[in-house]
Formats: structure tokens, sequence, C-alpha cells
């Protein structure tokens, strides 16, 4: 019962996913840091049959995946944030990782300017995340802020 | 399917609502019929759909009149004709007369609807000057899904699902080369059931044999599926880049578009996932069959080694599942340290303590690592605590700090030992028997997959899983009976220690021989147990579990009874045999006590063959045997 409610709340949800910020309020973007997986019990029987609930997600066109990313790549990194938020964290403090070269990948950031972009986060750690309770928006935001001061990376943010 | 709406495609209404005003249209408008006329006469000189291409595209599979064809699916929202599924010729004519309809449908037209037969007919024909319908839903999803190369995705076997337990596959496309992050973006394609939340995984599979369920393609970001696979079911993750051309990728995609929120039958051993994978590989590079290997079940892993054969793969590439990548970290952290990983995760001021300071910056380094790891994977799929969350941050802060110190992540596992790398999945067997003073052959099938004693290369440790074990024995008089049938037969040894905790299990049920009474019967069984299973050293294990049974024997004077137990074992790595020694009790309702200790010594003699010698003491009262058999094993 309880997946039901929360497929139907997903479906719901769903329908507004364009009048949300870019990431959809299923993607985690107003999730604090160390929320885990939002959704993910609601999604858990469906992933390990294999298989997928009601509306199948093809692609963005169908708007009904919950958790569009937004085509635009100005928004791509800021609503990657949100979707791997934890583990795009983890990567920030330590320097490297998938998930930031995912986030960078997001903002359009070529790969020469990668490792700047991840010199960048990490460095200003204490910037970014001003406590455990801070949202993928708030991180996002706090980056860009420092990417539009950076000379190398400011023309990646508008 | 109750308490479930599945959205229905807004196409099916609005094409019903204009086929009047279609009508009409046609009958007022001159009709550019000319160019569908010729391009249908060229069709039919060459019959063209007999063509292989064709017949894919439509997925059509013979019939059971020669000659007759039948698609896979029955989504009349897929074909042109209303016969499409079954005349692949009526569906070509269809097809011909759709493209060259008037434009106004805009993404409802052929054209639009059908991306790749357009682009494939183009190709054959000379469809002259086709009206050019606006296809924005189709620009939009092919802008998204902006990809040039394929790489097929094998998230590995998941024992704590029925329908996961041989693994998955599915397709992601990327846009250039993976660099370790862009792929994130990338667009994941799978093909799985639609499932009514309220099925649980056990029903699922039953009602997936029976094709009960339809499945559609889904295409959606890959990161979800790291997130699904690698973070929530802990799965490892093998990916094989594939060697397609931007072109062939390319028609992947516009076939892709036509399946969008088409329905197939799902069914769980044949036409699941992996096979319609393969059918769509089959279309991207025309004159590749990769279907035709599979007629009875399409296991997963063997669909990865067809497309191997196929000389579609061109690397392989290892994602480690969370559990994976922090088991790797512990194992840099000395073992005197181990306890301490445990205390900082849990008050991670203890970095401050003297003793800790003192360690050298990388081994501190890799402490908090492996402390963050650890505290992190604990809270999988926990809701969020904001003490746990207030640790994890201070963590996350103090890694931050001396992350320039973290020594580099643990190398890659061995890319011999990847799951296509393993034993075949289907074993057939022969063996001599003497049973006290009894001789017998016996021959085995077992459809798939792993057992415990067998070669283990590209198979989780400590996992067993198999489905469909026949077993007939031949007496010296000749006369043919049945040694065993297995209908499922799992074990999952994961082996617990301060870090990890899992649970381990058993569930088997078939038919079997039991001696009862002096005399040996053939009785129906389910069986489970529960318990817990240690390293002993280096990967050897030792295990206990509680167990429970449920048997009819003719032997008792009421059959069904049931019996609860005790099993426990030692598993034994050394050199090319690994031992698997097994001692069980079972105590029924009816007073009778069952002792049982099977010893299995399995030599690998190659990748697909090997020799197993069983001895098998059981002891029912009043009387105990000792079977003792030596049986060939080949994998394929």
């Amino acid at each position: 019962m309880k997946k039901l409610v929360a497929g139907a709340v997903l479906l719901v949800a769903s329908s507004s996913v364009f009048a949300e910020a870019p990431g959809g309020p299923n993607c985690g973007w107003g999730n604090m840091l160390f929320k885990g997986q939002s959704g993910f019990v609601a999604h858990f029987l469906g992933s390990t049959t294999n298989g997928t609930s009601g509306n199948a997600t093809f692609g963005m066109t169908t708007g009904t995946n919950g958790c569009s990313v937004d085509g635009k790549l100005t928004y791509g990194g800021k609503a990657m944030v949100g979707a791997m938020f934890d583990e795009f964290s983890a990567d920030v403090a330590v320097g490297k990782g998938d998930a930031l070269n995912a986030v960078a990948a997001a903002y359009g950031v070529s790969k020469e300017d990668r490792a700047a972009f991840a010199t960048l986060a990490h460095q200003n750690f204490a910037a970014l995340y001003t406590s455990e309770n801070v949202t993928a928006e708030e991180v996002a935001t706090n980056l860009e802020t420092l990417m539009k001061a950076d000379a190398q990376l400011s023309k990646y943010v508008i | 399917m109750p308490g479930f709406s599945f959205e229905r495609p807004e196409a099916m209404y609005t094409t019903r609502a204009l086929v009047p005003i279609l009508i009409v249209l046609f009958a007022l408008l001159p009709m550019p019929t000319w160019s569908a006329g010729t391009a249908w006469e060229q069709a039919q000189a060459s019959e063209l759909w007999q063509r292989n291409e064709w017949i894919k595209l439509g997925h059509y599979k013979p019939a059971t009149w020669p000659g007759s064809w039948r698609s896979q699916t029955e989504d009349s929202r897929f074909f042109m004709a209303a016969n499409g599924a079954v005349d692949p010729r009526a569906e070509l004519q269809a097809t011909l007369e759709g493209f060259a309809a008037s434009a106004e449908s805009g993404d409802e037209h052929a054209q639009c609807r059908f991306v790749a037969r357009l682009s494939w007919l183009r190709g054959e024909l000379d469809l002259g000057d086709l009206p050019q319908p606006d296809c924005a839903k189709y620009r939009e999803f092919r802008e998204q899904v902006n990809a040039t190369q394929a790489v097929l995705v094998f998230p590995s076997y998941y024992l704590n699902s029925p329908s996961s337990m041989f693994g998955h596959t599915l397709l992601r496309l990327d846009p250039g080369e993976a660099d370790g992050g862009s792929e994130y973006l990338s667009f994941a394609v799978n093909f799985g059931a639609l499932v009514d939340p309220n099925d649980n995984g056990m029903f699922y599979a039953f009602k997936g044999l029976a094709g009960g369920y339809d499945g559609q393609f889904e295409v959606d970001h890959y990161y979800k599926k790291i997130r699904e696979y690698n973070h929530g079911e802990n799965r490892d993750i093998w990916e094989y880049p594939l060697n397609l051309t931007a072109e062939e990728t390319e028609r992947l995609i516009q076939h892709l578009w036509e399946l969008r929120r088409i329905n197939f039958a799902y069914y769980f051993f044949d036409e699941n996932c992996s096979y319609r994978i393969l059918e769509m590989l089959e279309v991207a590079r025309p004159g590749l069959d990769l279907t035709s290997a599979f007629p009875l079940t399409a296991i997963p892993i063997d669909t990865v080694r067809e497309v191997e054969r196929s000389g579609l793969v061109r690397d392989k590439h290892f994602r480690p599942a969370q559990g994976t990548v922090l088991k790797q970290r512990l194992e840099g952290v000395p073992p005197r340290l181990r306890e301490l990983v445990i205390e900082v995760s849990r008050a991670p001021d203890r970095l401050d303590d003297a003793d800790v300071q003192a360690l050298d910056p990388a081994t501190r380094a890799l402490l908090i690592d492996s402390a963050y790891k650890y505290l992190r994977y604990t809270q999988t799929g926990v809701e969020r605590d904001p003490e746990v969350a207030q640790r994890s941050f201070r963590l996350l802060q103090a890694l931050q700090a001396q992350a320039a110190d973290l020594p580099p992540p643990a190398a890659q596992p061995d890319p011999a030992t990847s799951p296509d790398l393993s034993h075949g999945s289907r074993r057939l067997a022969v063996g001599a028997w003497n049973e006290d003073g009894r001789d017998y052959v016996s021959l085995g099938l077992r459809m798939s997959l792993h057992s415990l004693p067998e070669n283990r290369n590209g198979f989780p440790a400590g996992a067993q899983i198999n489905l469909g074990n026949f077993d007939l024995r031949v007496e010296d008089d000749g006369k043919v009976d049945l040694n065993r049938f297995d209908v499922v037969d799992i074990l999952s040894l994961s082996p617990r220690d301060r870090f990890f905790k899992p649970l381990s299990w058993a569930v088997r049920t078939g038919v079997e021989r039991q001696w009862t009474d002096d005399r040996e019967h053939r009785v129906a069984h389910i069986n489970g147990g529960v318990g817990a299973t240690r390293t002993l050293w280096a990967d050897n294990r030792i295990y206990g579990l509680a167990t429970a049974r449920l048997e009819n024997n003719y032997g008792f004077a009421e059959p069904l009874q049931p019996a609860l137990g005790l099993r426990g074992g030692l598993l034994f790595n050394a050199g090319p045999v690994i031992l698997h020694w097994e001692l069980s009790a079972e105590k029924f309702a009816n007073g009778e006590l069952r002792k049982i200790a099977d010893l299995s010594h399995n030599l690998r003699l190659s990748r697909n063959q090997a020799l197993h010698l069983e001895l098998l003491w059981r002891d029912q009262q009043p009387d105990d045997r000792l079977a003792v058999g030596l049986r060939y094993q080949y994998y394929y």
C-alpha cells in the first residue's frame, strides 16, 4: 500500500515537473546532504524485478520521469548536483571522482577545464558546504558563485 | 492491474479523432499516392517485405504455419496495417502509404513514428518527394539521446531477488568515448516488465514465466542505473563497450523511438530484458544473428557472450558496487586499525586523539575515507538521521582536509574474472556411482547456473544459483529412474565480519531420493534455512544454517511431514580443487531423524570441464548408506 501511495505521489508530482526548478522535485533538489536516495524505496520493487512501474520513462520527451535534467547545459549541472548530491559531495571532498566529473560535464565544462573545476570545488569545500543540513540547491548556488568569480570557469555560468 | 493506471498514449485518441477528418481531406485533396505507388511497385518487384531488415524492424518471427509470420508485439500502435502483426507484406504497403500521407498530422505521421523504417526504405526504394511532416517530438528525443556509441551493461547477479538472480542487461548510449563521469549523463535503454507495485518478487517470477506482464523499453539517465545497482542493490556492474558505428547507433536510436510505449509480452526465461536487447543490436547492425541462439532461455550472461562471439565487444569496464569499493578500501587498512575504522565512524572526534593524530598521513587519510564509506554504507536505504548526518559531515570535512594524502583506490579487478568468462551456464554430467555394492550410472542436465564447489571464476563468491537441475540414474539392469530434480536451489553464503553482517540463506525445492524404512523413495520437498558464514582464512568459509523442511514421502505412514534441522559446512579452495563438505540433521514431526554427510570435491580441468567426486553418507534408521560417485561435468 505504501508503495502504491508513493507511486501515486510520483505520478502527481511528475505532472507538474516543468513548473519546478530544473531537476524536478524528485531529483533531490531541495534535499539536505546525506538524505540518501530519495524515491528509492518507491522504486525498489520495480528495480529488483528489472521492471518499470507505470509510465516507462522515455528520454525527456515524455516529461513523466519526475527527474528531468534539463537539456540546456547551463542548468544541467545544477540539476546533476541535486541528482547525485551525496556522491558529488564525497567527490568534492576528495577532489576527484566520477560524480564530480559528471557535474562538470553537465555544466558543459570542457575536458581541459575539468581539473580546474575539481580543484575549485575541492579547495572551497567549506564555502560550498556550510553545514550538514545544506541543500543541493544551496551548494549549486554557492558553486556557481565561485565559478562566476573564476577567470577560467566563469564562461560556464551565465 | 489494480490500482495502477497506465498513461494511455494520447496518440491513440488523436489518431482516432483524426480518421474522419483525414478521410474527408483525402476525398477533397489530390493525393500524392503516385510516389507510394511506384515505391510499392518496386517493393513488390523485389519482395522487399521478405528482407531480413524488414523482418527485424517488425519483430517478426516465423509462425507455426510454414511461411507465415507473427510479430512479437501485438500492440496495434506498432503497425500501420490492421493485420500488420501477421503480414509483413501488408505492413510494408501500409507503411509506404502512411509515409505519403499529408504532412499535417505532425508527430503522429508515419514518417515521425517509424523513423527507422523510413530510413531503411529510403535506401532501398525511390520514395520520391514525400510530404515533410514536422516531427518535433522525435527531434527533441534525438537531441536528448545524442549518442554515437553503445555499451552493453551487465549488472551482476543479485541473489536477494528471484527476478534478478541471473543478472540483467541493458544498453547505454554514449555521445562519445566514456571519460569517467560524462557517461553518468548518457542514456540507458532498458527493457522491463511493467510491474504492478503490489506484486512481490516471487509472484513476479511466476507471472513472468507465463507472459503475464507487458514489457516496454525505457530510456533514462545512466546515473540512475548506477544508483540503483551499485548503491541500492550493491551489485557490481560490468560494462562492455561495443564497436557499433555512429550510423549503426543512429539506427538503434531510430528503432528505439519506434518502440516507444509499445507493449511486448514479457517472459522471464526467454523473451526477457536480455533478449530484446539482442533484437535491438540486430536492427542496429543488419545481418547479425544473435537471437536464434536463444530458443528456450536467454540467460543474461549468455547473451553477453553471444554479443562477444559476434565480434561486437571492443572493451570491458568494471564499475564496483558500493560494498565492493568499501571492501577494497578496508583491505588497504592495516588489520590492527580496522576496529578503529568503526570507532571513528561512531565518534569522529576520535580523529583528534593523540594515537590517531600520530598515524602517518596516508594511513590516517585511509582511515577517514574508510570510516566515511563505512558509515554511508550502513545508511543505505535508511531514513536520514540528523545525528548520523552530523557525523558523516564531520568525516567529510576531515577527508577534505587530508585528501592529498589519500592513497589511490585499490587496483581494478582482474578482467580475467569478468562474468562473461565464467563456465557455461548449462551443464551436462555423466557419473558412475556405487552405493553399498550397487552400481549405477547417472546422467545429468542442469539448465542453469552455478554450484559452490564449481569453478567460481566470474561468479560472486559464496553464491549458488541453480534452476532446473535434472539427474537420471541408469541401473546395471538398464532400468532408468529419476535421481533428483531441483526446481530451485539457491544458497547464499556471504561471510559476516565486523563491517558486514549479511545473513546466509538457502532455498531448495524439487524431487530427490531418500532412504526411509529400508527403501529408497522419491520424495517431493521444499526446504529453506537461515544462518551465518564466517571466513576462516583467505576465501575459505565455514557456515551454519537452521533449516525447515516439508517433505512428501510415501515411506512415512503419514506422507506429508515437516521437519526442523541444522546444516553446517566448510568451503575450501585448494588450487584447482574446491571442497564443499556439509553435515546436516533433520528431525521430522513423526520422530524420524535423518543425518547426512555430503562431501563434494570438484577438480577444474578447464574453464568448461570438471571432475566431481562425491561421498554421500546417509543415516536414516535403521540403516546407514554410503554412496560414492565420480562425475564428469561439461559446461556449455
